[in-house]
């Protein structure tokens, strides 16, 4: 029997504007042992059809169709009928572990309430069973961290407990919602392997829900990818990822950044840098508490070339990118921007200077004054730098600024609030461009974006870079982006450069062993290659 | 050694507000028409008399002077003298202060212990008719001057229904007070009713969002009744933020019990300093509003300190 | 879904925001009618007198403390004012003041947490412990301190008012600033040579404006409360003029013997006026989804 069987689910969002439909005509199901992963990019619904399974659906939602976990029906059950199924029957792991877990309360007595939940087990053998819980999925001196509080506890770590809290009573399905996008990918490939690890121990049936083909490639046995609340193609995941048959799956693929294992360096540019780090150090706060995010750190991009710095959260490459656009105040060491040091200029002088330099940063909704008008948005360091210009001429500069980032002039008069996410960063990036700048610094610019919208903001980024000439500080987390769009690259590492050096060559040798596992955790979109990687990496 | 620090910090950010406090009464002394020599010889001074008291207490130095005398005089525990009750104000405020004190932490016990429940059955049974009425109803608590209140309650409690003395307690120590509780029962009400408006919408507001959290999620996915997650996470955690917000309640309190000693004539600080205003009895008016403002830092200091015993998460750098 | 309202003026409030602002505030039952209250109350104030005419400047003694009737419909008072005029009349001063000891209340603590906030460091520290010794000292006292010294005009309430009571706000807008200044587009403007006067004036207010809209109407529906405080205490507006907290205060006595038309219809003003000020308050901020006030 299939420990979770959908049959034409439907779900529905009343909204303050009218009914929303978020799921249509589902059906799917999950055997015990094996493991379903449920793609699709955002407002697919995939989590939707998660949480729906549950019946941990908001109250705003109205759920058809049938639902059954080992055999008990789920839509339309009582609050009481299911509360005695989640955690024992079908259990959850969320997307953030940052706030999935009660901050007032100690890790080993979340656990313990979940066995006790279910079980009536005294206190004392609940908070034991948490200790031991803790040591299955890998938590380092399991009896101190039980009485831990969350935030005390790595992203990484707080995730290992949520997976602790769902497997407390051998629950037959767990259902996974996005369970390592918010990880670093060393992390992220360290939790799949927990996941896959008990999954295969104890026969659990895996509802896998993700955007990451990698993380597909890595885990699923089969997959179902969605589109616009609808299941557009299901089957094995060899099939779906290496020979997918709708048209949409293969546009998803073919926009999948791949990392590459082969490829030569571009050659390398010879004139002066148009930013220069030098051996720049800055620390946040004093005294014993005091951190130190960025200890001797040199960088320099030269004209027309694109820097990609790498490096995990923490790493401090967020930090440089603002210490290169003066934001940060280096602590010691030299900032030069355009061969004039930052720290001495001041007034007229620094801006003029910065004028040569445009910004786009990762979040779409943040990046956007609401309040604005795209043209306004736009426009903004035109008034700012070029306080002469005559209004038709800015008119005019605006517009032709959005047809060069491929936006139509008509949104000129929108707001940013009317527009998707892919066509907010492009409205920033031409922000960034209407100057004409001689460097970029990108921050992030996708890491918010479905890959397909993603591909697209990359490749007009390239387009007009190749255009216009600017150089360009691509900051990312995603080495396989890095690869694609970078001549050269930087690894980042606890505020420290790990290793620089052209591109290829540094992400198919890296020199040090950072690198190396950096690079080997990342998931590649194809089953059969990846589990080579997998079995390569343990071995 | 974490704790420590923060402890050291707070206490030196506490100074610095009692600091400054200082300098606003030391300048509304010196705003007093006549000066602090008219504020403390009284109003029949002659000018003659003014200008040799000035003299001789250094008033005729300049002012930062002046303020470096005042603060001395104030780490003394000098307050000056009052001149209608001829007693120093550091003794008359010390033996009334102890009833102000009951009549506020009573006040603020009972506001608490009903606005905390209210709160979160309303947020359970949000945009429910059970939400509107406590809505309403705390907006009208709010909004009705402590003194219509109170009288509202005396006329229907003492006048009409003959259940509890118009009175509060009138004796002259703490034990005496404590012995009639029923005098007690009207200005504590009278006190509470404002506080049950505020803090039963704070604690609306914060188990609202509570429930909205993460966590409530993973909890309800392990299999946690309703019960459970009402009572075992998101009571807690809307609590903390609660507590941080008694400390800045508490000049508000101060300043109820202003009215409801008048209004019940309840021998406590703030009869005193009602009547030291009719007087113009300067040295016990200031005096009144420094003990009162250091009581206020103190009292934000508790709360701070109390939240981070209880919330772990403060700990961590939110300093 | 957001169809935006096209901007009549840059400072418009209405225009500035998505359509549905007006939606969500209009389903707010207790919002919408503490808009027609306050609305009632203006009209009852100050159109109500040209209707109802009565003499609130003079006294007349052979009409003292009568109740309610065909010729005064509420009354009148211990030296013979029509008690229904008296509430019009008296509701002038309390509307009047209130609003405009809120509104500076308000525009006080926007400028000077506007400028903690955006100054940061040692500045922001500074002016955050003037707020904390502000609010350490309870405004009721200061007030009393106040009247003790001087009795100030309609124009010298309102000032005092505002003085005793921007803390609030102050700290509110402090908060907003810090969060707008380190948002993207602040970030993008100041890294791309934006000055900090163009990143006040074209970001960091305008989108303050929800939050300090909503802080000034809670800052009103307490100055007019705490006018009535201040009558009571004996700072207010001096006979013959009047307010509702000074027809309280002089009542009070009245009451104890039965005349309850002297103090029920101006503590039924004051509570209905400062309740729809609230409702109004908690509308619009849960309308723009600000923090402020629960």
């Amino acid at each position: 029997m299939n420990i979770l069987e959908i049959a034409d689910l439907g779900v529905t969002f009343s909204t303050e504007t009218g009914d929303v439909p978020a799921v249509r005509g589902v059906s799917l199901h999950v055997r015990p042992g094996e493991t379903l992963a449920l793609v699709g990019e955002s407002g697919s619904g995939k989590s939707t059809v998660a949480l729906a399974a549950m019946g941990l659906l908001p109250g705003s939602a109205r759920a058809s169709g049938r639902v059954t976990v080992n055999g008990t029906e789920v839509v339309g059950a009582s609050e009481s009928s299911l509360a005695r199924l989640r955690g024992r029957t079908a259990s959850m792991v969320f997307q953030e572990p940052a706030t999935a877990l009660d901050p007032l309360t100690r890790v080993g007595a979340q656990i313990a309430e979940v066995i006790r939940n279910h079980r009536p087990v005294p206190r004392a053998e609940a908070a034991r069973e948490a200790v031991e819980l803790l040591r299955r999925v890998g938590i380092p001196e399991p009896e101190r961290r039980a009485s831990a509080f969350p935030f005390q506890l790595s992203g990484g770590q707080r995730q290992r407990v949520v997976i602790a809290m769902a497997i407390a009573n051998s629950p037959g399905l767990l259902i996974a919602d996005e369970p390592t996008t918010a990880l670093d990918v060393t992390v992220q490939a360290e939790i799949l392997d927990l996941l896959r690890r008990l999954a295969a121990d104890s026969g659990t049936g895996v509802l896998l829900v993700t955007h990451n083909m990698g993380v597909v490639a890595d885990f699923a046995d089969r997959v179902a990818v969605m589109l616009r609340g609808e299941v557009v193609e299901t089957g094995p995941v060899e099939e779906v990822l290496l020979r997918p048959t709708h048209e949409y799956t293969q546009r998803l693929l073919a926009a999948v950044p791949r990392l590459r294992f082969s490829g030569e360096d571009s050659a390398p540019v010879e004139a002066a840098p148009v930013v220069e780090l030098r051996d720049v150090a800055v620390q946040f706060g004093r005294g014993p508490r005091a951190v130190r995010a960025l200890d001797g750190v040199s960088i320099e991009v030269r004209p027309g070339e694109t820097v990609g710095l790498v490096g995990e959260s923490g790493s401090g490459k967020s930090t440089a990118a603002r210490v290169a656009l003066g934001l940060v105040p280096p602590g010691s060491g030299t900032v030069s921007l355009f061969g004039t040091d930052l720290s001495r200029s001041r007034g007229r002088a620094r801006r003029a200077l910065l004028s040569g330099v445009g910004v786009v940063l990762q979040d779409p909704v943040a990046s956007l004054d609401a309040r604005m008008s795209v043209a306004e948005c736009v426009a903004e360091p035109l008034r700012v730098h070029r306080r002469g210009m005559p209004a038709a001429e800015r008119r005019n500069r605006v517009a032709e600024t959005l047809e060069l980032v491929r936006l139509p002039r008509e949104l000129a008069g929108r707001g940013p609030r009317e527009l998707s996410g892919g066509q907010r960063q492009r409205v920033s990036l031409a922000r960034a461009l209407v100057l004409e700048p001689r460097l970029l610094v990108a921050d992030e610019p996708t890491s918010a974006l479905d890959v397909s919208v993603q591909r697209t903001v990359l490749e007009v980024i390239a387009e007009l870079q190749r255009e216009l000439g600017f150089a360009c500080l691509f900051v990312s987390h995603d080495l396989a982006v890095v690869q694609e769009f970078a001549q050269r690259v930087v690894v980042m590492r606890a505020g420290r450069v790990e290793e620089q050096g052209p591109t290829m060559s540094t992400l198919l040798r890296p020199e040090t062993e950072y690198t190396r596992r950096l690079i080997a955790a990342v998931p590649v979109p194809d089953p059969v290659e990846q589990r080579k990687r997998r079995t390569g990496v343990t071995a | 050694m974490d704790t420590l620090l923060y402890l050291g910090r707070r206490i030196l950010q506490a100074l610095a507000v009692i600091l400054i406090v200082t300098v606003v009464v030391f300048c509304l002394l010196h705003a007093l028409p006549g000066g602090p020599a008219r504020g403390i010889l009284g109003p029949q001074a002659t000018p003659q008399q003014i200008t040799a008291f000035n003299h001789e207490q250094g008033l005729d130095r300049s002012l930062p002077v002046q303020y470096a005398y005042y603060l001395g005089d104030l780490v003394r525990g000098d307050l000056g003298t009052s001149y209608t009750l001829n007693e120093a104000v550091s003794r008359l405020i010390e033996q009334r202060l102890p009833k102000t004190l009951v009549l506020t932490v009573l006040s603020a016990l009972v506001g608490l212990l009903l606005a905390v429940p209210l709160g979160m059955w309303q947020a359970v049974r949000r945009n429910k008719p059970t939400d509107y009425v406590i809505t309403t109803l705390s907006f009208v608590a709010y909004s009705t001057p402590v003194y219509f209140l109170g009288l509202l309650l005396i006329l229907l409690f003492t006048q009409t229904l003959r259940w509890f003395p118009s009175q509060a307690p009138q004796g002259d120590t703490l034990a005496q007070v404590l012995a009639d509780p029923a005098g007690l029962v009207l200005p504590v009400v009278t006190g509470a009713a404002s506080m049950v408006a505020v803090f039963s919408r704070y604690m609306r507001a914060a188990t609202l969002e509570n429930l909205s959290e993460d966590y409530v999620r993973t909890a309800r996915a392990g299999g946690a009744s309703q019960y459970t997650v009402l009572f075992r996470h998101v009571f807690r955690n809307s609590l903390t933020p609660v507590v941080a917000m008694l400390g800045y309640y508490v000049p508000v309190l101060f300043g109820g019990a202003l009215v409801v000693e008048q209004l019940f004539n309840y021998p406590g600080m703030g009869l005193l300093f009602w009547s030291a205003a009719q007087a113009s009895d300067y040295p016990v008016l200031l005096g009144c509003v420094l003990v009162i403002s250091v009581a206020t830092v103190v009292g934000t200091l508790l709360a701070d300190v109390v939240q981070r015993v209880v919330d772990p998460r403060v700990k961590e750098g939110r300093a | 879904m957001t169809g935006r309202v096209e901007a009549a003026g840059r400072w418009g409030l209405v225009a500035q925001f998505p359509a549905p602002l007006k939606a969500r505030f209009a389903r707010n039952k207790l919002a919408v009618a503490g808009v027609l209250v306050v609305l009632f109350f203006l009209l009852f104030c100050f159109v109500g007198p040209l209707v109802y005419s009565t003499d609130q400047t003079h006294t007349d003694l052979t009409q003292v403390n009568l109740a309610p009737s065909g010729a005064h419909w509420l009354g009148t008072d211990a030296v013979g004012h029509d008690q229904l005029g008296r509430l019009m009349y008296g509701g002038q001063i309390s509307l009047l003041v209130g609003l405009a000891a809120g509104v500076l209340a308000t525009v006080i603590g926007t400028l000077w947490g506007a400028v903690a906030g955006y100054a940061g460091g040692w500045v922001d520290a500074v002016m955050m412990r003037v707020v904390d010794a502000g609010i350490a000292i309870p405004a009721l006292f200061i007030l009393l301190v106040v009247s003790a010294i001087t009795t100030p005009g309609t124009l010298g309430l309102i000032v005092v008012l505002g003085l005793v009571s921007w803390l609030v706000p102050s700290r509110l807008v402090r908060a907003e600033t810090l969060t707008l200044k380190n948002r993207d587009y602040v970030l993008t403007l100041r890294a791309t040579g934006g000055t900090h006067g163009r990143a006040v004036r074209r970001h960091i207010l305008p989108n303050s404006v929800s939050t300090i809209v909503v802080a000034a109407t809670f800052q009103v529906a307490d100055a007019i409360l705490l006018i009535a405080y201040v009558s009571y205490l004996g700072l207010g507006v001096q006979p013959p003029k009047t307010d509702w907290g000074g027809m309280l205060s002089a009542g009070l006595t009245a009451a104890y013997s039965g005349r309850w038309w002297l103090i029920v219809p101006p503590g039924l003003a004051i509570i209905l006026v400062v309740c729809a000020f609230n409702a109004i308050g908690d509308g619009l901020r849960d309308a723009f989804d600000v923090k402020g006030r629960a």
